[in-house]
């Protein structure tokens, strides 16, 4: 791949140079215009720098830079954009419009379930932006698989994994979708790069969606960092007793917009929502649905009483509506509508 | 002169019919036994010494050799005793005049003379019928099992002078009445469904599991009654026919596991601990072929609690029994077949710390640590539990419930119903009830409206269900819907049945 020369510049400072980014970042202040600075390039210098492109040519990752054209106008907004970011797979992604879903790693049933279906629908207009993690990250993966429209940005080098089993997963983003990364292709992933990746999951996105946060979640520095920076924030609300969404209900009182469906992301940016498909349901099916959308998360058994049906009749018709993905089953034999 | 005695010798369930054949000879006083006798088949020698001299009969100070015929096979244990005591007696003119021929002797000696009772006795008295002979002398100890016998004289001896007494005559033995089977003889247990309380969903499981002969798991947090629900299962179950009940009395005769009671009377339920060995699980052992724990469950139910924690190659040796209803043990001293047709009922907790989806209290769990501990169970063997239910600890003093549950009794009834739907059903097929349905039978048995097969086909693929999974829940469907006595298999038998795949929907 060609890389202008201002870019080559860059990618040497910060990939060859073993300065840190604040260093780098301050010679960039200080020649201006980076292009000077290839100019002054050693014989060693070009011979390192040619070697890392060849390198990163081989593995088939691209480098982007923060004067490159495509690098996105809303995280170049940022205090401390990245000077330098590594991708792998479909680079044109960058030039779409943007929407960020996280979730923390434990994330209910039924917020997997519907985090997943408004990543699906949000994929039609924005590129999903998230990590790797379990629950919420992966329930948006998995909305937004599908369109392709999804950009996962890792908190370690390219050629690593965190979390080591979901390797199969980043394969797969990468030949659908987009990685990046701002860390050297081999570099593990380390304590305080989960911070900085979240600066760049709100950085990149017009907005971000909270699916889970407890009380010190991840997800909740991403938020705040989207806050910080200008960008929507918004999450589904909870039970004021649920440990896995305080952060979320902390969220909604600092002004986050509620969220229970796609409809409420898509209002925000003046978008129409697609006319949901109906779905038939027996006169059983409908009375229970109507008491879960009543009383929220509620013991089958409990269900069944309240609908004057037989557990096992209410059972069969919980699973019909299962399968018809309008309630979630969350463990304790507890059922959800969605 | 040569005696010749009728004994027996055990091979897995099958009794090898062994001639004890005693010589006495002039010459130098000795005592020799041949035939291949294991160690303590020669140690009857002091033993039949010392109980002929106590019971004030002769012991002939001649040249006296034993033998075991045929020769090449195993014999083990103390039952020859008896045997080889009234040969000696016969070889050595004592018992003038008395025909033997056509009587089996059974038993062990004690140095008094008493004659001991002998583990495997009712399989050896039911082969030994069936090679045609029709008289036995066996310890007064086995006279329990022993009389369920019909058609045979058997005659029940305390020690070695009734024996002699009723041999020549002067005092003769009465031979058993034989016994009618009376199923629960000792009373039912302490388990009963009535005693438990709330579990609507569970109970329900059970009823579906034990109506069509499936598998069933038990997930849930601790304390939430997983164990006690299991014990409810044999109450629930029909009651054990005569053939049955003589079949797993083999069984528990052979390993010496019978109690009082001669016969079993229950449907058995075995609780292995998960230390257990593949050994003890399927059978073995150094010298004879001992059943194991899912033998000693013929018939009955074999328990698992806390399923992960068992060793991952004891649990995969059930796949086999699970499939055929026998195991088939290889020793060095000979390949034993044993019956193993149970029903598995598993119990786990749902994650490492317990508490995932508990009601009240919150999983410390990573989901990571939660998919780990599930994998212990490999998938082929969950493939073979047809259900898959939650147990979860509600408090349901909240809810309003009406009186007193229903009892074991009242749910033996529609699993009876549902057995007999089953019974018409697979008349001339082999098969007994639903679970052991193979593709061939689905395709005949459980044809689906159009309607339904299209739900089905939805519901695959919106959860993403393997092949495997679907005939699973087609043949718990088929149970559903024969516990409803209709002959079609609707909708909502479906969905109720794919509400029992628990784990194929956890991924």
């Amino acid at each position: 791949m060609d890389y202008s020369r201002e870019e080559r510049a860059i990618i040497w400072l910060c990939a060859c140079s073993g300065r840190d980014y604040r260093a780098c970042a301050a010679a960039l202040r200080e020649v201006r215009d980076p292009g000077l600075l290839s100019e002054a390039f050693t014989t060693r210098a070009e011979k390192e720098l040619g070697e890392f492109l060849a390198a990163l040519d081989r593995r088939g990752y691209f480098a982007l830079t923060v004067v490159s054209d495509d690098y996105p106008e809303s995280l170049r907004a940022i205090p401390d954009p990245p000077l330098l970011l590594f991708g792998a797979g479909n680079r044109a992604l960058l030039g779409k419009r943007k929407f960020c879903v996280v979730g923390s790693r434990i994330t209910p049933p039924w917020a997997e379930r519907l985090g997943r279906d408004i990543a699906a629908e949000l994929s039609s207009e924005f590129v999903i932006v998230t990590g790797l993690a379990e629950g919420g990250d992966c329930a948006a993966v998995a909305g937004a698989m599908e369109s392709g429209n999804l950009i996962c940005v890792l908190p370690c080098g390219l050629d690593k994994c965190y979390p080591a089993a979901h390797e199969s997963l980043k394969r797969r983003i990468r030949e659908r979708g987009l990685l990046l990364s701002e860390y050297l292709p081999s570099e593990n992933a380390a304590k305080y790069s989960f911070h900085a990746r979240n600066r760049l999951l709100a950085g990149l996105s017009e907005g971000v969606l909270v699916l889970s946060a407890g009380e010190r979640s991840g997800a909740l520095i991403t938020a705040d960092r989207a806050a910080e920076y200008g960008r929507d924030v918004f999450a589904f609300p909870y039970n004021p007793n649920a440990a896995q969404g305080a952060g979320c209900n902390d969220l909604l009182k600092r002004g986050a917009y509620v969220t229970t469906c796609v409809g409420d992301v898509f209002a925000c940016y003046g978008i129409a929502p697609k006319p949901k498909k109906r779905v038939e349901l027996t006169p059983e099916e409908e009375r229970l649905l109507a008491i879960l959308r009543e009383k929220g998360e509620m013991h089958a058994a409990e269900l069944a009483a309240a609908a004057g049906m037989k557990v096992h009749e209410a059972a069969a018709a919980l699973s019909s509506l299962e399968i018809k993905d309008l309630a979630v089953k969350s463990g304790g034999n507890r059922y959800a509508a969605i | 002169m040569i005696a010749k005695v009728i004994c027996y010798a055990l091979n897995g369930l099958e009794g090898i019919p062994v001639e004890v054949e005693t010589d006495v000879n002039k010459g130098i006083p000795g005592y020799e036994m041949v035939g291949l006798p294991d160690a303590a088949v020669k140690e009857s020698k002091e033993r039949v010494r010392s109980a002929l001299k106590n019971s004030g009969l002769l012991f002939p100070v001649n040249k006296i050799t034993v033998n075991f015929a045929p020769a090449d096979v195993k014999k083990e244990g103390a039952a020859f005793d008896l045997a080889v005591a009234v040969s000696l007696l016969k070889a050595s003119e004592q018992l003038i005049g008395v025909e033997l021929g056509r009587t089996v002797f059974l038993g062990e000696l004690a140095l008094n003379g008493d004659v001991r009772p002998v583990n495997g006795m009712l399989p050896i008295l039911i082969s030994a019928k069936a090679h045609g002979f029709s008289r036995f002398v066996i310890p007064r100890g086995n006279a329990e099992e022993a009389k369920y016998l019909g058609g045979a004289e058997i005659f029940p001896v305390r020690n070695l002078t009734e024996v002699i007494r009723h041999l020549t005559g002067t005092q003769p033995v009465l031979p058993l009445e034989t016994a009618r089977f009376v199923p629960h003889a000792r009373g039912k247990g302490s388990a009963d469904l009535k005693y438990v309380k709330g579990q609507p969903i569970a109970r329900r499981a059970l009823e579906i599991a034990v109506a069509g002969g499936h598998n069933l798991l038990l997930s849930g947090p601790p304390g939430t009654g997983k164990t006690m629900l299991a014990r409810c299962l044999p109450t629930v179950m029909p009651d054990l026919t005569f053939e049955e009940a003589l079949e797993i009395t083999e069984i528990h005769s052979v390993a010496g596991t019978l109690g009082e009671e001669g016969i079993v009377s229950e449907r058995p339920f075995r609780t292995p601990h998960h230390t257990a060995t593949t050994v003890s699980m399927c059978g073995g052992g150094n010298r004879t072929v001992h059943p194991g724990e899912i033998s000693l469950a013929h018939g009955g139910v074999l328990f698992l609690d806390e399923l992960p924690e068992y060793k991952r190659s004891t649990l995969e040796a059930l796949r086999q029994p699970l499939e055929d209803g026998k195991i088939t043990v290889s020793r060095s001293a000979g390949t034993v077949t044993y019956p193993a047709r149970f029903m598995l009922c598993a119990s786990m907790n749902p994650c490492p710390c317990g508490n995932y989806g508990s009601a009240d209290r919150t999983c410390s769990c990573s989901p990571a640590e939660i998919r780990r501990y599930r994998r212990k169970i490999s998938g082929p063997l969950l493939d073979r539990i047809d259900l898959q239910v939650e147990v979860d600890n509600i408090a349901y003093d909240d809810l309003a419930s009406p009186g007193e549950q229903e009892s074991s009794e009242a749910v033996k009834e529609r699993v009876n119903a549902a057995r007999r739907i089953q019974r018409n059903r697979f008349e001339g097929t082999g098969l007994n009830t639903n679970a052991e349905m193979g593709e061939r039978e689905l395709q005949t048995f459980c044809v689906l409206s159009p309607d339904g097969e299209k739900i089905l086909r939805e519901a695959f693929e919106r959860m993403k269900l393997s092949a495997r999974a679907r005939s699973r829940i087609v043949k718990v469907a088929r149970t559903i819907a024969d516990l409803d006595a209709s002959e079609q298999i609707l909708p909502r038998h479906v969905f109720e049945a794919v509400s029992y795949r628990l784990y194929d929907k956890m991924g």
